[in-house]
């Protein structure tokens, strides 16, 4: 099953309001994903806890095996 | 729910190292790019740190950090008993100088890495890694 981008941006942007994601496709094949999130929730985070926060919004795509893997660039 | 034995050895492990990297094989011989990359970057640091093969109980200590960390993919970095995070964080910290600091090291000064892309439109298209499981 092939991941929606857009619909992956959606919940980490719904989870995280007034933030900013881009996700992309590294590889072509829809399950190793790249995505870009500026979030004013970021704010005084430790650098994994940024990641915690943006893996929680898409927890439920790694669950039902949608994604397999998700390289987290945080933007300051 | 993670086995209840094997969490409190992980945690005993966390507490007496204050440096522990849990990886796909050995410092020596690592049996994923992820751990690898790590390894790498901890070699320069000029520290001493503990390493354990997460390969022969895979699943159980998979979920024995998903209890304590909040996080299931290897390798992981415990520095001082917190999880500061997998290959992407560890080398994003290297660069900025941010790992010497956790580490209470001087950043070495050998700027061998090439520059990070900024963005991922500027990275050339990859293949897909081959035979890693999950996501690192």
């Amino acid at each position: 099953m092939a991941a929606d981008l857009e619909e992956l941006k959606g919940m980490i942007e719904a989870a995280l309001p007034g933030s900013e994601a881009v996700v992309i496709d590294e590889t072509g094949t829809g399950d190793h994903l790249r995505a870009e999130v500026r979030a004013p929730q970021f704010e005084g985070q430790t650098r994994i806890n940024q990641h915690r926060m943006v893996k929680a919004a898409v927890r439920e795509r790694f669950d039902d095996g949608t994604i397999h893997a998700l390289t987290i660039r945080i933007l300051d | 729910m993670a086995d209840q034995e094997l969490t409190e050895r992980v945690q005993e492990l966390i507490s007496e190292n204050p440096v522990l990297l849990f990886m796909k094989g050995t410092p020596s011989a690592p049996r994923c790019g992820f751990s690898m990359r790590t390894v790498q970057v901890l070699d320069q640091m000029g520290v001493e740190y503990g390493a354990i093969d997460v390969l022969p109980a895979l699943q159980p200590l998979r979920e024995v950090t998903t209890e304590i960390s909040d996080w299931e993919t290897f390798p992981q970095l415990y520095v001082n008993g917190e999880l500061l995070g997998g290959a992407d964080i560890v080398e994003e910290m290297f660069s900025s100088g941010d790992l010497a600091k956790a580490l209470g090291v001087e950043q070495p000064e050998l700027p061998e890495k090439p520059e990070q892309p900024q963005s991922a439109q500027d990275l050339p298209a990859q293949s897909p890694p081959l035979k890693i499981e999950g996501s690192g």
